[in-house]
């Protein structure tokens, strides 16, 4: 019974407990603030909206003067790509022209590519990098809701987890796990796009897992682009992921798994876009589940 | 009056500035197998809770819960992880005090013991609610020790600043 007099252990204990019920809670609820919450993010996103100011003033000084030394040879490379790129811009004006007749042919209007951007900036970063996320200076006022893809000029970064009125929180690919993927492909030229899941991050090698659902018959190669998809439901298709660089088994060795360099540079993000699905959303709840199993 | 405003300030600047301080990290750090987290709120509430707190007072623990709480709610999304963290090892921190004299190295040493254990709890609840799954002996290697050193660094950086400041609102408080 002394135990229980003593007055700091009975503090410490019942800290204890309230640990595990908010632990708890917030797992539970994962991806849902509650009010409270919502304000604190709101307010504490205002401040940090004006801090990021400065800050960014001084890196980008930094991060100027090391881009001048390697704008010489940068530009070089950049001019070769360009003459290409007109040649192609040309194409693409014409298959785009054909693809948008034969589209009004068959009354087929909205395809899962089309989406609406939502331009953000990142105004802080979890100082614990455990969780690998990031905010954003757009929330529900913007049209930002949970789920949807963030992406750079380079490719995906992550998705968005939590929104409050004015700021939303991103999780990174780079925190992804089991609950948290996303359904990717790479094309083929006949109908046989290899089909997937983002599901995880390897820490040592720096790539994405990409695990291979769908035995086909062309074989995954190094050097292949990796497309989000739009059969999770919830993703427009056509963002670029990363480039597979190595393919291994699985633990198990009943799947492959894809090791992936992401697109975006993960660690040096400052503009993003939030990309809103317009096409009208099926019933995701069902896709998902059918997905997964 | 102000001293009772002037805390709060200060933990909520830095709870905010923590945001951005990985971005004045050169990003080979952070490429790297180094993980660095900057734990300066607790380095103030260390400040605080030495050269402020009275013997009677429990000024710092409060402040810690209440920003651990305001900390784990903007960046982590899991409740309670920082905020135990935190109060406790303040606590603790406070409790030590009282056998030592405030001095310099005293605080460095203090400081030093209270970052390890804080980081360590919170390495342990991370781990046991599956947010992580490194090994122990990467985790020491790689996160604690940096992590340390870091905001070592951090705090002999603002000691010239905030100490007399300090000392004079903790002769005020009576």
């Amino acid at each position: 019974m002394n135990f229980f007099r003593s007055k700091k252990l009975f503090v410490i204990l019942i800290g204890f407990i309230v640990l595990v019920v908010l632990i708890g809670y917030s797992l539970n609820s994962r991806g849902h603030l509650n009010f409270a919450e919502k304000i604190v993010s709101d307010a504490v996103g205002w401040v940090q909206n004006i801090a990021q100011a400065p800050v960014t003033f001084v890196t980008d000084i930094a991060s100027n003067v090391s881009d001048f030394k390697t704008t010489y040879e940068e530009n070089q490379v950049l001019r070769e790509q360009l003459s290409q790129q007109k040649s192609m811009v040309y194409d693409l004006q014409k298959l785009e022209d054909e693809n948008e007749e034969l589209r009004s042919i068959i009354d087929m209007t909205e395809t899962a590519r089309d989406y609406e951007p939502i331009y953000a900036t990142v105004i802080a970063r979890s100082p614990e990098q455990w969780v690998d996320q990031v905010t954003i200076n757009r929330g529900e006022s913007d049209g930002v809701q949970e789920n949807m893809v963030v992406r750079t000029a380079e490719g995906m970064i992550g998705k968005v987890l939590r929104t409050s009125k004015d700021t939303s929180t991103v999780q990174l690919l780079t925190g992804f796990d089991e609950f948290n993927r996303v359904s990717a492909t790479v094309l083929r030229d006949d109908d046989s796009d290899i089909f997937g899941m983002i599901e995880g991050f390897d820490e040592e090698t720096e790539m994405l897992l990409f695990r291979i659902i769908e035995e086909s018959d062309s074989d995954i190669e190094e050097g292949d682009t990796v497309y989000s998809s739009e059969l999770g439901g919830e993703f427009p298709a056509g963002i670029t992921i990363g480039e597979v660089k190595e393919v291994v088994a699985d633990q198990y060795g009943l799947t492959r798994i894809a090791m992936v360099e992401p697109a975006a540079d993960l660690f040096d993000i400052r503009n993003v876009i939030v990309v809103n699905r317009s096409i009208d959303q099926p019933e995701d709840e069902d896709e998902e589940g059918d997905d997964e199993s | 009056m102000t001293r009772r405003v002037i805390f709060p300030l200060i933990l909520f600047a830095v709870m905010v500035l923590s945001g951005v301080a990985l971005e004045l990290l050169p990003h080979q750090l952070l490429m790297g197998t180094y993980m660095i987290v900057p734990h300066w709120l607790f380095v103030i509430l260390i400040y605080i809770a030495i050269f402020y707190d009275r013997n009677d007072t429990y000024y710092a623990v409060l402040y810690a819960l209440i920003f651990g709480l305001l900390f784990d709610i903007v960046y982590t999304g899991v409740l309670g992880v920082y905020m135990f963290s935190y109060a406790l090892v303040i606590y603790i921190v406070r409790g030590l005090k009282k056998m030592l004299q405030g001095n310099f190295y005293v605080l460095l040493m203090l400081s030093a013991f209270g970052i390890a254990i804080a980081d360590i709890s919170i390495y342990a609840i991370f781990t046991v609610i599956g947010f992580t799954d490194m090994p122990i002996e990467v985790y020491l290697l790689n996160r604690l020790i940096p992590t340390i050193l870091m905001n070592l660094l951090f705090l002999v950086l603002i000691y010239p600043f905030i100490i007399k400041p300090m000392r004079k609102w903790g002769t005020e408080l009576t």
